[in-house]
């Protein structure tokens, strides 16, 4: 009897299953990679109504996040600022640019301008800003350098992972409550002495750390973490209902 | 944008085609037909933006997309709208609390209502004042879901067409000289109770233009014999305030004062204060009830005597007796001397009344005897008397002083008068009395055949009809105009003792509708007011002090005016009136009812009340305290006379109540006798309802709630139940027996047919289980420690290892819960309460029929009794009680759920919450399998997104949830608008449970660390937030906060000798803890030994390790 199968077909099961593994490790390593917030969502920047500068307005002309984002400090949501707020310099300032036509039409019909939101946490997640800047949270950790930024985009993953990167270890990112909207802060612009003196030291550190040069973020936040007694919530209650 | 695609217009010349002689023709029919696309009632949806059509054209053009650009791997883009202009206090996502008051039948309810974002999502009590006292029952809590029901009226109608407001104004405005003619003769209102003063001056504002208009107030479960007794009694504008918190024993004849669905939280509290004992030695009132149904007072009882409702006057009659002999009370001898005294009266034990008059008169000035509202005239003069001469006025019974208002007829009145052709104009506000007037309402003028309200509205030519539901008497009006509900509106009222209230709007009319006050002023001719102008003119006469608009902000802030203080008066009673008005109405030849011919009782539903909530989805699905039925009302009996009519729960009975046979008249001598009329001429009504078994119902007597059967509401509340208001007369409100005069004879007879019901608990024995504790207060000061020793559940000897690990409980403030059985009256407010909070939706009749209730709390009510009972085998207990449970998810810190969860979707935070994750569950349901406690919800369907219930599709009636995609996503937008923000919205193939109000939790955490911003005081403030359910609860009954911190209210209870946990043998210690129930029977009454045995003790030295191998 003659073969039906021509020799070749002998290896063609483990090609195949080679094949088969391969492109199964391929589509896992894809959804690994680009299905995550890490991929889909760092660098989203979507076309604003109006391309609003905060590098001109926070970096040049030195105006503070709260003052468009006031509720910041008391509400779970940063609000984004009403026209009225833009209205407040623009009737004064920039009167004919083209590009803040938007907003001055907003002012004048009262339809508010669509803002394109960029930061969004999924409805199961209840983030809450106030418990973050008031307790020595910037604005910096979750957004990035807003400050230098022409058009904002998505700067930071925000996936739950990334949470708790900051809920297992608030250290490495605690800094004193007046630098929370000082989005150029560096750990190295803090005086020891000052410091100590101000927040004392860790229980259980012997030396003397206001004889420092410089503070680390890990110092500084350690610090931070006892003398306000921040226990971030690692557990699901904290921001799922 | 969305673009509109536009056929070619089709030529007109050359070759056509068509499908039919219609369309060839291009009838209107036709066209029609073809606008329509799809058959009348086929797959429309109700006034939603979105169709189904466009759903999956949407669906369509996207997936096509997708193919070409892979557009849609990138999320949707969302859009933050932010205001143009700031709003005054809002700021995005918090929540403002504002004061507003319920208007209610009996008194306004002050509330506090949380909005957010302009939306109210949650109606509180007014703690500022004490009529509240923060705490609501569970229509207050439920009429918020009102305010969002999208089939709520929306449009004007005139004469069964769309209309506008203008059109009506313009009505309105040529109306005027017609009503204005003669005086206002022709003009009339009929209006609901509302106690606004606002209401009251403009009605007074009316009269002057309008002097002889007719102002009649209907409400059909309002008692005109109770007010009608304290007028003659009293003296005008007059009111009885109960005082329970004074009294240490009360009597209520049929009186179901603790239904705080009448509005009265005042008396709840008052009673339920005196049943909390902290220690042995600490007193407690002694409550005895007369009544023929379980009502929730009946509930609290610690002597209950069942008895027929119409047997009352009789046993009333025979305690004011025992009463007057032993007091020699002149004003209740007054009384009782008009009166004869019954010959025929119901069999009862003669030893109990004795020893319960004595009760009585061993605490002059601290009894009270309260009669049923709805008992006639001469029941509530006799129980003035007895308060009267046990000294009860003005100590336990107080006489408030109401505003002096001019007198308002009766629906009796307006009802000749219409008969007689005198009115021409009809204002009806609120109500349905198409629905709910009593029938046979009047005899007509020429025909002396009886009449019903509907016939009498039609013969009025201009009928103006302002409701919040086109129902039936809108069909029957010229104009149905839209109410606007009580938070859409500005008003103010009196709450139920007298103090002043302001209602405020939260929200602008959401369908466009009027008010009551709005729709008076149009009458008056007076421009349309936006704002609170009506309310601040009746404000500005009261003399607010200092500056006005200062006074105005107070008063709306703190929700009353402290300024204007309820007055009471010098209670004397008039016992010659009173005895004169008693005689002529006492009736003493009303034999008690027989299995032949049993009496019937409609009583107020404890979920829709007069049936003005029955398209309240809440309120529908909550289970009524007693039956523990949804969905629908139906006759309740006793279980010897079900046997007697051979029914089952279900089973449909005929009730037939006709009217006597008229005695010939005398026949004058040589004159033939006039022929009688042929008996199909006697009025004959008759009622088809199904039947359910209630222990402890008086036999031969069937309690039918009112409110079900109405047709013309919603899709909620049409054809839900059976109309009882087809047997309720206007001579008889409450009960109908066969007495001779107006009722002929009563019968009640099994008929074919079998009716589904859908009851949340259907076995009610404890079998011996622990899980209800309960003793005589007798037993309690004997054995401080009696909860420990409750048969069915022996203390295991020592303490139990776990092998389970266990969570690391490290958070400095640590949550738990009591729940006092002893004041818990099982009014379900707490339920409603969790179920506004928590977003949880309502499943239908079908899935609670299939146990799928979503209910976070549920009210397990168990009867008990001294004869041991076997439900199971058809062996009913005659002469129970009943023992209320609230049983929610008990947060075990040893919890069964979490360790059989496979994808750690239920675990334990470190502050003792038995937490639930509700995006990592996969809907194995291993937890509720699990749970001992029964008190996980499953969603089985998309309850929250889909519709459910029955619906027609071409002529089948079908349960919308089996066809799942096929229905229209999205409910109403507004009911969206009620959703809490702070909570999931769970979805299909999703465990939930109770949470402790984690969200509140939370906010509270999250407050005190703002609060601390750089410093380490991140605790919570003690006792400074509590759970929805805790909040709701009139009887405080339910209390929660940190177990930790020895301090708190909860702490302290926990520390009481009465607490006990569930099933504490599983060793799971729960964080819900209960207090155990004591009873205070009276050791003399011949029923003493029956009282208080829902757990026995356990015999010494029987203790078993597994209670479950007991037999």
């Amino acid at each position: 009897m003659a073969n039906f199968f021509p020799r070749w077909t002998n290896w063609l099961p483990l090609k195949m299953m080679i094949c088969g593994v391969v492109l199964v490790c391929a589509i896992c390593g894809a959804t690994w990679y680009y299905d995550t917030p890490k991929y889909t969502r760092v660098g989203y920047q979507p076309v604003q109504p109006v391309p609003f500068p905060h590098d001109v307005h926070v970096t040049q002309l030195g105006m503070d996040c709260r003052y468009c984002h006031g509720y910041v400090e008391v509400a779970a949501h940063s609000n984004i600022p009403d026209t009225q707020v833009c209205m407040n310099c623009h009737t004064q300032v920039q009167k004919e640019n083209p590009k803040l036509e938007p907003v001055r039409s907003s002012w004048t019909t009262g339809q508010p301008v669509p803002w394109v939101q960029i930061h969004r946490t999924p409805d199961y997640v209840y983030y809450n800003h106030a418990a973050h800047v008031n307790r020595g949270i910037s604005c910096y950790t979750c957004h990035g350098e807003i400050n230098h930024m022409p058009v904002v985009y998505h700067a930071k993953p925000h996936s739950m992972a990334w949470c708790l990167e900051c809920h297992r270890a608030p250290e490495n990112f605690l800094r004193p409550e007046d630098q929370i909207t000082n989005l150029d802060w560096k750990p190295d612009d803090v005086q020891p002495a000052g410091f100590v003196a101000k927040y004392g030291q860790p229980a259980g550190v012997k030396d003397d750390w206001s004889q420092k040069k410089h503070l680390t973020q890990t110092e500084i936040g350690l610090t931070l973490k006892q003398r306000w007694d921040i226990k971030p919530p690692t557990n699901c209650q904290g921001c799922h209902r | 944008m969305k673009r509109i695609l536009h056929h070619p217009a089709p030529s007109t010349t050359g070759r056509q085609y068509w499908r039919s002689l219609g369309e060839l023709s291009d009838t209107p029919d036709f066209r029609e037909w073809l606008e329509r696309e799809f058959p009348a009632g086929a797959a429309e949806m109700s006034g939603d933006e979105v169709s189904r059509r466009n759903f999956l054209k949407l669906m369509g053009a996207s997936m096509a997309l997708a193919g070409f650009g892979l557009t849609s791997c990138r999320k949707p883009e969302m859009h933050l709208v932010p205001f143009t202009k700031s709003a005054e206090w809002v700021i995005p996502g918090k929540f403002l609390y504002y004061a507003t008051a319920m208007p209610r039948r009996q008194g306004a309810m002050p509330l506090i209502a949380t909005t957010v974002d302009g939306r109210p999502i949650k109606i509180e009590g007014n703690p500022l004042h004490p009529d509240s006292n923060g705490a609501t029952d569970a229509f207050a809590q439920a009429s918020l879901l009102d305010l969002y029901d999208p089939s709520r009226s929306q449009r004007f109608i005139r004469e069964n067409k769309v209309s506008d407001n203008a059109t009506f104004e313009k009505y309105i405005a040529d109306l005027r000289p017609k009503m204005a003619a003669n005086g206002g003769a022709g003009l009339a209102f009929l209006v609901e109770e509302t106690w606004s003063p606002t209401r009251e001056r403009l009605r007074a504002e009316l009269l002057k233009q309008f002097p002889r208009m007719c102002w009649c107030v209907f409400e059909p479960l309002l008692s005109e014999a109770q007010h009608f007794s304290t007028q003659i009694s009293f003296g005008d504008s007059t009111r009885l305030i109960p005082q329970f918190d004074k009294a240490d024993v009360v009597v209520a004849l049929d009186s179901d004062f603790l239904n705080c669905g009448e509005g009265d939280l005042t008396a709840v509290r008052g009673f339920t204060q005196r049943r909390r004992v902290r220690e042995a030695k600490d007193s407690m009132n002694r409550l005895y009830v007369i009544e023929n149904r379980f009502s929730l007072t009946g509930a609290m009882a610690d002597h209950r005597l069942r008895f027929p409702a119409s047997q009352i006057p009789a046993i009333t009659h025979a305690l004011a007796t025992k009463i007057a002999a032993a007091t020699k009370d002149p004003g209740l001898s007054s009384v009782l001397i008009t009166l004869k005294a019954p010959t025929r009266i119901e069999k009862f034990d003669a030893r109990w009344l004795e020893e319960m008059a004595k009760d009585l008169m061993a605490r002059p000035g601290a009894s009270l005897v309260v009669a049923g509202s709805h008992q006639p005239v001469v029941v509530q003069l006799m129980a003035f008397g007895i308060n009267a001469a046990l000294k009860n006025l003005g100590t336990t019974l107080l006489l408030r002083e109401l505003p002096k208002t001019p007198r308002n007829s009766s629906i009796l009145q307006l009802a000749s008068e219409i008969d007689a052709g005198r009115i021409q104009q009809l204002f009806i506000l609120g109500g349905d009395p198409v629905y709910s007037a009593p029938r046979t309402i009047t005899l007509d003028r020429k025909t002396k055949q009886a009449l019903d309200w509907p016939e009498l509205q039609k013969r009025v030519p201009d009928v103006v009809r302002l409701g919040h539901y086109e129902d039936a008497t809108s069909g029957l009006s010229k104009w149905h105009v839209p109410a606007a509900h009580y938070l859409e509106t500005w008003s103010d009222g009196l709450t139920p003792s007298g103090a002043y209230v302001a209602i405020q709007p939260m929200i602008l009319p959401l369908f466009g509708g009027l008010s009551d006050l709005d729709l008076m002023s149009m009458v008056l001719g007076r421009p349309k007011v936006e704002g609170p102008e009506l309310v601040q003119e009746t404000f500005r006469a009261t003399a607010p002090p200092g500056d006005f608009e200062t006074a105005w902000n107070k008063f709306l802030h703190d929700g009353s005016a402290g300024h204007i203080q309820p007055k009471n008066r010098e209670p004397k009673f008039n016992g010659n009136t009173a005895g004169g008005v008693a005689h002529t109405l006492w009736s003493t030849d009303v034999a008690p009812p027989t299995k032949d011919s049993p009496e019937i009782v409609l009583v107020s539903s404890y979920s829709v009340d007069d049936g003005r909530y029955i398209n309240n989805g809440w309120l529908q699905e909550m289970p009524d305290p007693i039956t523990k039925l949804t969905w629908d009302n139906a006759a309740m009996m006793s279980p010897a006379y079900a046997k007697h009519l051979g029914v089952k729960d279900g089973d449909l009975i005929e009730v037939t109540v006709t009217e006597p046979t008229p005695k010939p008249p005398p026949s004058k001598p040589g004159q033939a006798p006039p022929p009688l009329p042929p008996p199909h001429a006697l009025m004959k009504r008759q009622l088809v309802i199904a039947a359910v078994i209630v222990p402890g119902h008086a036999d031969n007597s069937v309690t039918i709630p009112l409110g079900y059967g109405r047709k013309h509401t919603g899709p909620v509340g049409e054809e839900a139940g059976f109309d009882a208001y087809l047997l309720r007369t206007t001579s008889n409100p409450h009960f109908i027996v066969a007495d001779g005069k107006a009722i002929g004879s009563v019968m009640v007879k099994k008929t074919a047919g079998h009716y589904a019901l859908s009851t949340t608990q259907e076995h009610f024995s404890i079998e011996g289980r622990g899980l209800v504790r309960e003793a005589t207060l007798e037993r309690y000061r004997a054995d401080e420690e009696f909860v420990t020793k409750i048969a069915g559940d022996e203390e295991l000897p020592h303490r139990l290892p776990t092998l389970y690990t266990h969570p690391n409980l490290s958070a400095p403030q640590q949550w738990g819960m009591t729940v006092d059985l002893n004041t818990c009256t099982g009014c379900s407010a707490c339920v409603i309460a969790c179920q506004a909070e928590n977003n949880i939706p309502i499943v239908g009749k079908l899935q609670v029929a299939h146990g799928r209730a979503m209910h976070w709390i549920r009210i397990d009510r168990y009867f008990a009794s001294a004869k041991p009972f076997d439900q199971d085998h058809g062996q009913w207990p005659e002469n129970p009680e009943i023992v209320h449970e609230p049983v929610m998810c008990q947060h075990c810190e040893n919890a069964p759920c979490e360790t059989v969860c496979p994808v750690n979707a239920t675990i334990h935070s470190e502050a003792g919450l038995n937490v639930m994750v509700y995006n990592r569950c996969i809907g194995t349901r291993y937890c509720a399998n699990n749970c001992p406690f029964k008190v996980r919800r499953f969603n089985f369907f998309d309850y929250s997104q889909r519709p459910v219930g029955k619906t027609k599709i071409a002529g089948f009636s079908v349960y919308q949830e089996y066809l799942g995609p096929l229905t229209d996503k999205t409910p109403a937008e507004t009911i969206k608008l009620q959703k809490n923000p702070n909570v999931t919205v769970r979805m299909r193939g999703v465990m939930e449970k109770c949470t402790y109000c984690v969200q509140r939790i939370e906010e509270a955490q999250i407050a005190a660390h703002v609060r601390a911003g750089a410093s380490d005081k991140t605790l919570i403030p003690r006792d400074s937030f509590t759970t929805a359910c805790a909040q709701a609860c009139p009887a405080e009954a339910i209390v929660f906060g940190d177990i930790k911190d020895p301090e708190t209210r909860v702490s302290k209870i926990k520390a009481e000798n009465r607490n006990y946990r569930l099933l504490e043998y599983l060793n799971v210690k729960t964080r819900t803890s209960y207090l155990a129930r004591i009873r205070n029977p009276n050791p003399r009454m011949p029923d003493a030994e029956e009282i208080g045995v829902a757990s026995p003790e356990h015999e010494k030295g029987k203790a078993v390790l597994n209670p479950m191998e007991k037999t």
